[in-house]
């Protein structure tokens, strides 16, 4: 259970995506351009650049790529987005008119991948779709209902239900159906009856800033975290949903993941991913952080100790007062040496619970960890 | 004395580890701009409690935390005229070459005789924990400097003084 490869490609790194077959990963290393690395997953594969898409002219605040038809769409601090396709060798990109006036902060496909939701800096979110008649990506908004900066947007499983973040402390649950985009029987239970823009949920829970939202892999449950340090989990979204405060005593987390129904990961601050699982019961808790730091050499050794001992008495007899003051913090240590701000799951086929994932943060590395005992994990929570 | 110098640096330097986890955000109210939002204070959402931690009446440390920026006001220990006068122009020269300094403000937070503003672009350049080590360092060296200052202001009075007096012995 640890980090299986880094990869360093850039001073920083605002966010990564993968394809469909994670033989490519697109990421923004904190300017306005995006670079495709041909990349695996694997320990000790070599990285390298093939392609470099350059149109945005500020910093390129996400990137998501699209699983079934092989898109990336690109927002930007400038306001604009760009869908990319691959034609022959080269990345054509499209400009999409998101009618914000301000900048971009997160994008995703939506899971049939027909429409992708932008969230910004105006206080709105727009959810664009392709018109075929007029070869355009139009973009309609979902206005007056956050306010503040929408950080982060999840999709529904069903392709309609949009849940969102904000720098507010809010978590909202959005409706997204657009007529002659998403068909009638394509949704699922009670949102079927929803007009466009109508908020289904509004989660008042964080007292601070939330990030990260993330849906469950059934589509019940969401998380999200507030940046006092908890992170949240509703379960069965709805009338009758049922919420649960996680306070943990790190740093606060950035984003997080399902690994499964039962399982999350959150990344952040800490330079560390947590892992967060639920019990039978439903009860989730903060389990065991995925990193092992490398420790200092123990202090076991009698020379050692001496030396040590000796060190602080000369420290004292020479500079007097200098023992008083504080001894300098650490370094992280870790796979990171900075904020971890995005996750991303690497699936292997045909599996659903995700057993891979890699993450990415602003010391400028992608890593891939791997969880190979997750079920002596869950044995171990049953005690 | 020298005991409560280490409880009152502990603490910053465990609120600043807290009060740094900033991220970019470009500006709400102004198009295609992106600036600390401590300083402008539009949105009051993106601002966190500020963080007062005193020593003393004469040595305290303000910590303004808000979504991309972060600032730290000091109030340093003055206890005569003389240790007044040395600390205002010291921190003056100080302020003066903020840029070689990179997270100094140029003037000081009012009340306050020295003021740093750290933003995201800084935790982005540079590791999180040398920059509060620096920030603690320069706390620790501040007294240091101008009790030092003091000692040879004193001892060159003196001289002075002596040097002045002896043509009227």
């Amino acid at each position: 259970m640890a980090a299986v490869a880094a990869h360093q490609l850039g001073q920083c790194i605002t966010c990564h995506a993968w394809n469909a077959d994670l033989s490519m990963v697109a990421v923004c290393t904190n300017n306005n351009e995006v670079h495709i690395y041909r990349a695996s997953p694997d320990g000790n594969s070599i990285w390298d650049r093939i392609y470099i898409l350059q149109k945005h002219d500020q910093l390129v605040s996400g990137i998501d790529w699209g699983t079934r038809l092989n898109k990336i769409v690109t927002v930007s601090h400038d306001r604009n987005s760009y869908v990319w396709s691959l034609e022959g060798t080269e990345w054509m990109p499209t400009l999409v008119i998101l009618r914000l006036n301000r900048a971009a902060i997160c994008v995703k496909w939506s899971p049939r991948e027909n429409k992708f939701a932008v969230g910004s800096g105006a206080k709105s979110v727009c959810i664009c779709y392709y018109e075929q008649d007029n070869n355009w990506w139009v973009s309609k908004l979902i206005r007056k209902k956050h306010n503040s900066t929408v950080t982060s947007v999840a999709w529904h499983p069903n392709n309609v239900l949009l849940a969102t973040t904000s720098t507010d402390g809010k978590c909202r649950v959005f409706s997204t159906f657009i007529r002659g985009v998403d068909t009638r029987d394509s949704t699922v239970g009670p949102s079927g009856d929803m007009k466009f823009g109508e908020q289904l949920v509004q989660l008042d829970l964080s007292f601070s800033w939330t990030f990260g939202v993330k849906w469950s892999p059934s589509g019940s449950s969401i998380a999200y975290v507030g940046h006092n340090s908890t992170i949240y989990f509703i379960d069965d979204v709805g009338p009758s949903a049922c919420a649960q405060t996680v306070a943990f005593s790190g740093l606060p987390l950035r984003d997080v993941l399902f690994l499964s129904e039962r399982v999350v990961v959150g990344v952040g601050y800490d330079c560390n991913p947590m892992l967060f699982i639920a019990d039978n019961r439903g009860t989730w808790s903060f389990v065991k952080f995925l990193d092992e730091k490398k420790s200092s050499p123990a202090s076991s050794k009698y020379g050692s100790q001496f030396s040590e001992a000796f060190g602080k008495f000369y420290g004292q007899a020479k500079h007097g007062a200098n023992i008083d003051a504080v001894e300098p913090s650490k370094a992280p240590g870790g796979s990171h040496e900075n904020c971890i701000t995005c996750i991303l799951p690497l699936p292997y086929p045909g599996e659903t619970t995700v057993k891979r994932f890699s993450t990415s943060g602003l010391d400028g590395k992608v890593v891939i960890w791997e969880l190979s005992n997750l079920n002596n994990l869950f044995s171990q929570l049953a005690i | 004395m020298a005991n409560t110098l280490r409880p009152y640096l502990t603490c910053i330097r465990n609120t600043l580890a807290a009060a740094m986890c900033l991220q970019n955000f470009p500006c709400q109210e102004v198009e295609r701009h992106n600036k600390p939002e401590v300083e402008f204070k539009t949105s009051p959402e993106l601002l966190l409690n500020p963080v007062l931690i005193c020593r003393n009446e004469a040595e305290k440390c303000l910590i303004e935390t808000s979504i991309n920026s972060l600032r730290i006001s000091i109030k340093v220990k003055q206890a005569d005229e003389l240790e007044n006068i040395l600390a205002k122009k010291f921190l003056r020269f100080l302020s003066m070459r903020a840029e070689a300094f990179q997270v100094l403000r140029r003037k000081p937070v009012q009340g306050y005789d020295i003021s740093f503003l750290i933003t995201n672009y800084h935790c982005e350049e540079m590791y999180k924990h040398k920059l509060i080590d620096f920030i603690v360092q320069f706390m620790e060296d501040i007294d240091k400097e101008i009790s030092e200052l003091k000692l040879s202001v004193n001892t060159r009075g003196r001289l002075v003084a002596k040097e002045f007096l002896k043509q009227f012995t």
